[in-house]
């Protein structure tokens, strides 16, 4: 049957029985959704009636009021009927929340007592209430009421409370939560225009609480237990039931910004990373677990773990996925009608009122987020403080701003304040131990820290430990002499002839031991002096005997000499370290850069949003001077700076940081890759060319895909999988081309058949084949089994060698392995199993003398049938009878004719001896020379042998090293490079090594034997 | 000593089973004038027989004296100088090599030691030969590069080396090559041949073979006569007096092959892809060639799968095996030969069965 008949018949198949590839998938996909939404048509079903307007929005699966809300607020204006409809619906919806709200119940029944249904056991939050509140002092209220529900909160809920004066108008907020009474919205409309003209002074208070609001309004409408109530077990994460069906909304970039989530439980449609990618994406913040400043739980079902309960306790509101979907899309709604008609919500949200700013204003806490936000959302050109700040702005220039904004006193200093402290007391006490008492000096060595007589300082570049070591010196009132890596710090010049002027050293040395006279002289008039000895680990080849004069100079040195270095465990160092007292700066966390960010932004008058800096703290991996840097430069081209902006602006010129190819691996595959430019992908896994397709290869069968979507039989990942296994075989055959021709041009186009296509096939979540694997990568298997695949061939080839000068033998080796290995382990093994020891034995070592098998071949026999899983070709012999077979072996040496040469080779040897040797395989005459060089030959083996496993067993244990380090989720950087090469780079090679080395073995056995066979 | 070295035949008289090729030959060799020869055909037909029996009839039983030399070349190429090494089985008057071993550098060695062997060029005397034989084995293994260069050598020295060639498939030496070549095609044996000499061995050895137990060894060697003898033999180690019903073990790595063959067709699951990957891992580091791999898990495949399947599956076989001699990490196409087949017959699984 020629090919395009199967396809045909297969495409018949297909559509008889469904069920099958992607042909059926479609239709399976609109299918779906009823039957797992049931429970939340249901309850929109009733929302039907009422609101007609949604049920064209239904589409999307579940409706959020306040989705509706933003579009449905211009046709509502006329109708005053609707709300007591609407608060039933609500009700509904609230029935199911969680939340505790008791209170709030309480005194929302005042107004509208007639929705509170019976069952609903769970009380609604502060949310509804305000929607039908009316009216601006009812927003306060309520917030406040919110405040009391939650019982242990305080900062959060202040700052909530204040913002809700700061809307100053109810309407505002509510109709941000999403279910707005008509009045309001009235109201609001009225607003509008006044607003229009103060928006932007006025957006401060309000961004926040609309957004805000629009974000709880779908956790209050949404059933909680909508649709399943599974129960989980901690740690284990179920698919999420719909996955992929859900369209993911699109909304403005910071729609949820200053707003923090917590995530739990299996979502709905995302995948976890899926839903962190989003909301981040967005503005919001996510974190691990819940606390005060929590926005928001976000879990579609209530799993009752630690998480909810612990959210209960301190009242954060609980959002589905759902409702985190149309706070994005609300988003947008909010963008377009604001446009035509001034009633949606983003112009409402500007309409608050003129008083609400300048509260905010003077409470710091909020102004920060809350004036970024605005800004982001208005895009706030017109605005009056921007304007200002470009008047500021203009002034500088002089400085950069990492000089300008260079801390002046300890406390301005970010992270690191023990290590300040530490760095000073060092710095107090050291004249006292060093100088005033030379005698009590052993003393007080042992334990106190200020034994040492330099200090080193080590930590990442940028952190500020050059500033600190200078504002420690200028606050003790040290004078500091900075020596850096400008600087010539060679060995002092021994003859002094070039005076103390010529060579920076000999001005350093003398400065060391000179000093001592001048301190002594008067203390209190002379400025101490302090050596700051920058970037000691930058001494390099013309800094020659650097470090060893450095470590002299320590040791006589009358002054304090304080040593800085980015990486401590630089080999440079290793001999300075024992001098020191070390102190290891860290990176000081972002928020811990962003507040200082912050200040700078503020004192240039520029205006940022908080996440924006921590994005840029983050992006800059804690170098404060970079981020100074980065965010100097993006202040000379606009005043205002999002989150957008850092993380744009930061793709292209963010840190380059050494990258492991574990790490790669993971960005390769993991669950956001889909959205890595390719230039990123190229340069990940250019990273490294060699052992990252290795890594791919090896895990690409772990990953489920995240961009199939629902896969009920698997076929759609097997088939992305073959495809994948298809393309890292075109990676292979450029790697070939790469190599051998050297077509170097093609190594893009390599990396992405090998990396990049087989990534963006199956980059998503992944699982463990095995029981009991851990679910990091694996390091690639290849290296390991061609190493040992390398060390077999090498065997075989031994073993080859002696049967081809055996004389009886001529086929190839090939053929040795795949026909000849089986009867000759039977010849080998299977009398021993089966004849009496003594007759065993002869007739296997007579059989191996023929063949001039060593036993070193018999070992390779065996070994090289092995087969994992099988039983070993060995089983059943007793260990006596081994014995026996070894004793005669070699007792047979005596008497051997035949003697192979032996061609086991040493690893690791580079040059070879290139002298010619002919290895002699014949047999001997005289016997006694050849007893001789046979021994010598077999000892030398032996030893050989063991090298050699010695070497491989390095190997592994350095992969098995590896493996656990990436297992444990550490980052391995040690040399991986170095390593991942040396093993590519040996295949080819070890063939003609491993040869060589063996002819310079047979120098030994063979030498003395230039004699032709004899037969 | 095993059978198979046992009885082979030393000289072109002596060859049971192509005389007549081996006729012809003796007639060219004798009358002094040997071309290069190429001999292909399928492994087990007695091609190196052929040539041992060739040389011996040239040069006379001095060319059983072989060495096993480990020699060390330095070349240069261009601006660097390579050092390769080889094994070389070497008499006085035929050097006999596996050029295909030195990896992409196997060309120098082509060249070099057939430059090398001009250099030493035997004397003249007595009416001995004037040159010496090459035997090149694997040919079909040379990089394109050793063919195109070794086409030109070939023909400058030829007055001083004949060449012997000898593959299993002609289809990969150049045609250039072959045209310089006296080609002589060794076909495997038939399966009465392979009896005939299973016979005379267990005549020799004084063995009692039930009728038709030859024939289904012979069947089972898949016409070729070493597996034929070797076979034969471990069953002669497994059990003597043989009995006309009795099993023929198959090869241990063929066995782990239709282990995995089943595997596969058990299930098609990611997971069982990594198994199979183990276990393809297992017979690479075991030394099994990965084509030989491939075509046995192929057969194996065929022997279970449904007739319609048969076509498409031969298909990606032959273009994965394809691929991977193009590519240098046979794993990866055999994984990627075993992942198209999973889906392939997956999607078949589901289509017929739902």
């Amino acid at each position: 049957m020629s090919q395009s008949d199967i396809r045909k018949w297969f495409m018949k198949s297909h559509d008889k029985g469904k069920g099958n590839g992607s042909t059926d998938s479609k239709p399976a996909k609109p299918a779906q959704p009823p039957v797992t939404r049931v429970a939340e048509k249901t309850s929109q079903a009733k929302s039907q009636p009422e609101k007609p307007v949604q049920a064209s929005q239904e589409n999307s699966g579940r409706r959020k009021t306040s989705k509706y809300f933003s579009k449905d607020k211009p046709k509502e204006e006329e109708p005053v009927e609707v709300p007591s409809k609407r608060k039933n619906q609500k009700d509904l919806d609230k029935s199911d929340k969680p939340l505790p709200g008791k209170k709030i119940r309480i005194a929302e029944s005042d107004s509208d007592d007639d929705f509170i249904l019976p069952n609903s056991k769970s009380s609604d939050d502060a949310t509804p209430k305000k929607k039908l509140k009316s009216g601006s002092g009812r927003g306060i209220v309520q917030k406040r009421l919110a405040v009391d529900e939650s019982d242990g909160d305080d900062v959060e809920d202040k700052e909530a409370s204040l913002k809700s004066t700061g809307r100053g108008r109810g309407g505002r907020g509510g109709s941000g939560r999403g279910v707005v009474k008509k009045p309001l919205n009235v109201d609001e409309s009225d607003e509008d225009d006044v607003e229009d003209k103060e928006a932007p002074l006025k957006s401060t208070g309000r961004g926040r609480g609309g957004r805000g609001a629009s974000a709880a309004a779908p956790a209050g409408g949404r059933g909680r237990g909508a649709g399943r109530g599974g129960f989980m077990n901690f740690g284990e994460r179920k698919d999420p039931p719909n996955k992929g069906q859900k369209e993911v909304p699109e909304g403005a970039s910071d729609c949820l910004a200053g707003l923090t989530f917590v995530i739990s439980g299996t979502l709905d449609s995302l995948e976890r990373e899926e839903a962190e990618d989003l909301i981040k994406r967005h503005g919001g913040r996510v974190t691990g677990s819940v606390s005060k400043k929590t926005n928001y739980l976000l879990c579609d079902e209530d799993i009752g773990g630690r998480k909810s309960s612990k959210a209960k306790e301190l009242g954060t509101t609980f959002l589905t996925e759902d409702g985190l979907f149309d706070m994005i899309r609300a988003s947008n709604h909010a963008k377009t009608p604001a446009l035509e008609s001034k009633k949606s919500m983003d112009s409402a949200d500007v309409s608050l009122t003129k008083k609400s700013p300048q509260k905010v204003e003077t409470k710091k806490i909020l102004s920060d987020s809350s004036l970024t936000k605005n800004v982001a959302k208005k895009g706030l050109t017109s605005g009056a403080s921007p304007a200002k700040q470009r008047g500021k702005s203009t002034q500088y220039s002089a400085l950069t701003w990492t000089e300008k904004y260079r801390p002046k006193v300890p406390n301005d200093l970010i992270g690191n304040q023990s290590l300040v402290k530490q760095l000073h007391d060092w710095l107090v006490n050291w004249h006292k131990q060093f100088l005033d008492t030379g005698s009590k000096k052993t003393g007080k060595k042992a334990n106190d820290s200020g034994a040492k007589k330099a200090v080193l300082l080590s930590g990442t570049p940028g952190i500020g430990k050059t500033t600190s070591a200078k504002l420690v010196c200028q606050m003790l009132g040290f004078q500091a002499i900075e020596v850096n890596a400008s600087d010539t710090r060679g060995k002092a010049d021994a003859k002094i002839e070039k005076g103390i002027g010529g060579s920076n050293a000999n001005s350093i040395k003398e400065l060391v031991s000179n000093e001592a006279l001048s301190i002594d002289m008067d203390r209190s008039k002379h400025p101490k002096s302090v050596l700051i000895m920058d970037e000691v680990d930058g001494m390099s080849a013309g800094d020659r005997g650097g470090i060893a004069d450095l470590i002299s100079s320590i040791k006589i040195s009358k002054i304090p000499i304080i040593c800085i270095c980015n990486d401590r465990y630089s080999q440079k160092l290793k001999s300075l370290v024992n001098y020191c007292l070390l102190l290891s700066f860290r990176k000081p966390t972002k928020q811990q850069v962003a507040k200082r960010l912050m200040q700078v932004a503020n004192a240039e008058g520029l205006q940022a949003n908080e996440i924006a800096l921590e994005e840029l703290a983050e992006r800059v991996n804690g170098d404060m001077r970079m981020a100074l840097n980065q965010l100097q430069y993006m202040s000379l081209s606009m005043s205002v700076i999002k989150y957008d902006d850092v993380r744009q602006r930061l793709l292209t010129s963010g840190k380059d940081e050494d990258i492991s190819p574990f790490t790669a691996v993971d960005k390769l595959f993991g669950f956001n890759a889909g959205k890595l430019r390719m230039d990123e992908r190229i340069d990940l896994s250019m990273s490294d060319p060699d052992l990252v397709p290795l890594l791919i290869q090896e895990n690409y069968i772990n990953y489920r895909p995240s961009s199939i979507g629902k896969d009920d039989n698997g076929m759609k990942r097997l088939n992305l999988i073959a495809r994948a296994a298809e393309s890292i075989g075109d990676g292979d055959i450029f790697n070939v081309q790469i190599r051998k021709y050297r077509q170097w041009q093609l190594s893009q186009s390599g990396s992405l058949a090998s990396c990049i296509i087989p990534a963006a096939l199956l980059h998503g979540q992944r699982e463990t084949l095995e029981q009991g694997e851990r679910n990091f990568n694996r390091f690639g298997s290849w290296l390991g089994k061609n190493s040992s695949l390398g060390k077999n061939k090498r065997l075989l080839e031994d073993l080859h060698v002696h049967l081809l000068a055996s004389r009886e033998y001529n086929s190839e080796r090939e053929t040795l392995r795949v026909e000849y290995l089986t009867l000759l382990l039977k010849r080998l093994t299977e009398p021993l199993r089966v004849l009496p020891k003594d007759e065993a034995v002869q007739e296997v070592v007579e059989f191996m003398n023929t063949y001039s098998i060593s036993q070193e071949d018999f070992d390779t026999v065996v070994e090289i049938s092995k087969f994992k899983g099988r039983p070993n070709p060995m089983d059943g012999v007793q260990s006596t009878v081994k014995a026996a077979l070894t004793r005669a072996y070699k007792e047979g040496n005596k008497f051997r004719m035949v003697r192979a040469a032996d061609f086991v080779t040493l690893p690791g040897i580079k040059k070879a001896p290139k002298k010619r040797i002919a290895a002699i395989l014949e047999p001997y005459d005289d016997e006694i020379g050849e007893n001789n060089d046979d021994q010598v030959a077999v000892s030398e083996d032996d030893s050989s042998n063991e090298e050699d496993l010695e070497g491989s067993a390095v190997g592994e244990k350095l992969q098995q090293e590896l493996q656990s380090l990436n297992s444990k989720g550490v980052q391995v950087q040690v040399d991986l490079k170095g390593s991942g090469n040396s093993n590519g780079k040996k295949t080819p090679a070890s063939r003609g090594k491993n040869n060589s080395s063996a002819s310079q073995k047979k120098g030994a056995g063979g030498s003395g034997s230039g004699t032709k066979r004899k037969r | 000593m095993l059978w198979v070295d046992k009885y082979r035949p030393r000289t072109l008289d002596q060859i049971m089973v192509h005389q007549d090729v081996a006729q012809n030959l003796k007639k060219l060799v004798t009358e002094q004038d040997c071309p290069h020869l190429l001999f292909y055909g399928p492994s087990g037909s007695g091609k190196k027989t052929l040539i041992m029996a060739i040389i011996c009839q040239m040069f006379g039983p001095s060319a059983e004296k072989v060495k096993v030399e480990n020699r060390t070349w330095k070349v240069e190429a261009g601006s660097r100088n390579i050092d390769l090494e080889l094994t070389t089985l070497s008499s006085t008057n035929h050097v006999e090599l596996n050029p295909s071993d030195a990896g992409f550098q196997d060309r120098y060695i082509v060249q070099e030691i057939i430059k090398e062997m001009a250099k030493n060029r035997p004397i003249d005397t007595k009416g001995k030969k004037g040159f010496k034989v090459l035997v090149l084995n694997e040919v079909d293994k040379l990089s394109r590069e050793a063919q195109h260069s070794l086409r030109r050598t070939m023909e400058k020295y030829s007055t001083y080396c004949r060449l012997i060639l000898c593959c299993n498939s002609s289809s990969k030496v150049t045609e250039a090559i072959r045209s310089r070549c006296l080609n002589v095609r060794i076909k495997a044996p038939t399966e009465e041949q392979i009896v005939k000499v299973l016979e005379f061995i267990g005549k020799k050895e004084g063995l009692q073979i039930p009728s038709g137990f030859a024939a289904r060894i012979a069947e089972k060697s898949n016409r070729s006569l070493r597996r034929a003898i070797l076979s034969f033999e471990t069953c002669r180690v497994q059990q003597y007096p043989f009995t006309s019903n009795q099993s023929i073990p198959p090869m241990d790595w063929e066995e782990y092959i239709s282990e995995i063959a089943s595997d596969i067709m058990k299930e098609q699951s990611p997971k069982r892809l990594y198994q199979v990957r183990l276990k393809l891992y297992e017979l690479l580091v075991n030394c099994i060639p990965p084509e030989i791999i491939l075509k046995r898990l192929l057969y194996e495949l065929l022997k279970k799968l449904d007739i319609e399947l048969k076509h498409e599956v031969c298909h990606w076989a032959a273009y994965y095996e394809h691929r991977m001699r193009l590519g240098q990490k046979a794993i990866f196409h055999l994984e990627a030969f075993v992942a198209k087949f999973m889906s392939i017959y997956k999607a078949f699984l589901i289509a017929t069965f739902g």
